[in-house]
């Protein structure tokens, strides 16, 4: 399987018995076919990706706001200018670092932790049941586990107000709460993201070869001896991957903080994204937030390329090790 | 980008598949005991609403909350006579049943370029195509805001479809990529030098062997379509609203929320999503990757 991943080399062309490059006739013909298959997909890249960019990253340089009546005006990099000043922008950037690292933290730990323990019960009856139901959470937009959690954390009838009561608390209103609010997403988002880390870390112990865990058992290794010289030298990249694309994720988030505090009370749990979708259509001005929306475009450019290299380094590795 | 992009997936090995682990009779372990405990706890709040679907609008309120009651499928009742919701759950499938068909054909046919002829800028493609899906909702939503207006596009299926297709590309020819890329060239190969077309080559020599990638793009752009609130939400309107539009916007009926309805219409939305996991649980990896990891847990 792995030899697969570098088909172009020229060894692998030899071993596979790939004929000969074609003679030029049949060359341009290939060249044709390579662009021909392509066309569609470009056509819609192009009018569904590459205009709305081009149109963004034009409306950021006007001063545009839908409910003043003057048309848009060009006043080039006024908008980045700005946004560098807008201190309530940058205080949500790093609120959304500061929710981006705890999220994914609890995220990953737990995650390994619920992950290793259906590894181990591989055998469990009803395995593919219980699975499911771990993993539907992760499968739900997240607008509706907003609105599910809202039914639980409910001030007046909430289940978990109940519970709550049950230990001697009081009640709460943990949406509306200054200190509560934030730590009430990010139980609902790890509840929708721990299957997730869990499935990654299943992948991640999936890729363990299992003639190596044979030899660890026979030479009697700990548990922390495995993991340390089997499991996580294996596993580490599909954990990796499921960081970063939990990193990203987490820039995206907006639906969810949107339904459940709409960024309040105050701005406690405004995250960027929600700072940017306020911005746009709750003051409607839409140069200014095209200026944002350029500056998160950025930042999500750069954690794709990071995402593809650590995915990069994994094939070359796994190219090296055939 | 200095480093070319080896955009394969990562494929886990075989030996490890549990179907093979599973051979042996099943137990009941502790460990098998707590992960049924987690799993369910987990579960938990989705039944909650299940319940609450079950309840009449007095035993939702009620405090303390009843956790025996006499089930009732009168909210169902409800649900199905309300005037938008048949309109709601044929958008829903219209749109995404619709779209990610046009968007499989599309991508499978760039997946096979990108991995047999490998066009210059492919990797660079690869990367853009990616980072779509990477970026926040929120900041694409005004140009398309704008650019539906001028097009006339607001509110139209063509539109929306439209919209779902580029929505779905991306995932479809990473994932069909993937899958082409581990059909070796020899076939391709081999049809070619015995006279067959490359159109006979690309549908039927390769696209047989990469069903399995076929069936993960198809049910995973589904959900993702299935879900999609944002953009159904500013680009749609009351012809084209999806179910997730509809459980938001009827949020607030008459300044409460409307529990019974919310509780009903939301259980109908989950309902499919879980059965397609349980069906599908074998692409549910590289589905939630974006294609960039195969393989079974």
């Amino acid at each position: 399987m792995s030899s697969s991943s570098a088909p172009s080399s020229v060894a692998s062309r030899l071993e596979e018995g790939i004929p000969a490059p074609a003679p030029p006739r049949a060359k341009s013909k290939k060249t044709w076919w390579s662009w021909g298959l392509l066309v569609p997909v470009l056509v819609f890249f192009i009018l569904m990706n590459v205009i709305p960019t081009i149109w963004m990253l034009g409306l950021s340089f006007y001063n545009y706001t839908l409910t003043s009546s003057g048309d848009p005006r060009f006043i080039g990099i006024d908008n980045y200018t700005q946004l560098a000043g807008a201190g309530p922008l940058w205080l949500s950037l790093g609120r959304t670092f500061t929710f981006m690292v705890l999220a994914v933290a609890i995220q990953t730990v737990l995650g390994a932790v619920v992950g290793y323990l259906f590894w181990k019960s591989n055998k469990v009856p009803g395995r593919r049941l219980a699975l499911t139901l771990l993993f539907t959470p992760m499968i739900l937009t997240p607008l509706s586990s907003g609105l599910f959690w809202r039914l639980m954390l409910d001030p007046v009838f909430g289940v978990i107000n109940y519970f709550g009561e049950l230990i001697g608390l009081e009640k709460i209103d943990f949406t509306t709460d200054a200190t509560l609010a934030f730590p009430a997403v990010l139980v609902v988002d790890s509840w929708m993201w721990i299957p997730f880390m869990a499935l990654m870390t299943l992948a991640a112990l999936g890729s363990v070869p299992k003639a190596e865990l044979e030899a660890a058992q026979v030479d009697n290794l700990s548990f922390w001896q495995r993991l340390v010289h089997v499991i996580i030298p294996a596993g580490k990249f599909i954990i990796i991957l499921g960081i970063l694309l939990r990193t990203i994720d987490v820039f995206k988030t907006m639906d969810l903080v949107y339904l459940m505090t709409n960024g309040g009370p105050g701005d406690r749990t405004e995250l960027i994204a929600v700072a940017l979708y306020r911005l746009a259509f709750k003051s409607f001005n839409l140069g200014y937030s095209s200026a944002l929306a350029v500056l998160l475009l950025f930042i999500a450019i750069a954690l794709t390329s990071i995402y593809l290299f650590v995915l990069n380094l994994r094939s070359r590795r796994e190219a090296e090790n055939a | 980008m200095t480093s070319p992009i080896h955009d394969s997936p990562v494929v886990l090995p075989e030996e490890n598949a549990p179907s093979q682990r599973n051979d042996k009779e099943r137990r009941l372990t502790i460990s098998g005991v707590i992960a049924w405990i987690v799993a369910l706890i987990f579960f938990a709040p989705i039944f909650w609403i299940f319940l609450a679907a079950l309840k009449t609008d007095n035993t939702i309120l009620a405090y303390p909350p009843k956790f025996i009651f006499t089930p009732t499928l009168e909210n169902f009742a409800a649900l199905i006579t309300k005037p938008n919701v048949g309109l709601y759950f044929f958008n829903s499938v219209f749109l995404s049943v619709g779209s990610v068909a046009i968007a499989i054909v599309v991508s499978y046919l760039a997946a096979y370029s990108f991995s047999r002829f490998k066009p210059a800028g492919t990797d660079f493609l690869m990367f853009l195509l990616l980072s779509t899906r990477f970026v926040p909702a929120a900041a694409f939503v005004i140009p398309f805001f704008q650019l539906f207006g001028i097009l006339n596009f607001k509110d139209t299926y063509v539109g929306l479809l439209i919209f779902y297709v580029m929505f779905s590309v991306p995932f479809s020819v990473w994932i069909l990529k993937g899958f082409i890329d581990g059909v070796s060239q020899r076939f391709d190969e081999t049809g070619l030098v015995n006279g067959a077309s490359r159109a006979h080559v690309i549908f039927k020599v390769v696209l047989p062997q990469v069903k399995p990638g076929l069936v993960a793009a198809f049910v995973f752009n589904i959900i993702f379509v299935w879900n999609e609130f944002l953009f159904n939400f500013q680009l749609g309107g009351r012809n084209t609203s999806t179910i997730p539009v509809a459980l938001f916007t009827s949020l607030y009926d008459g300044g409460a929320t409307n529990w019974p309805y919310v509780a009903s219409l939301g259980t109908a939305y989950v309902l499919p999503l879980a059965i397609l996991i349980f069906f599908f649980q074998k692409y549910l990896l590289v589905g939630m990757t974006f294609g960039t990891v195969r393989g079974e847990v």
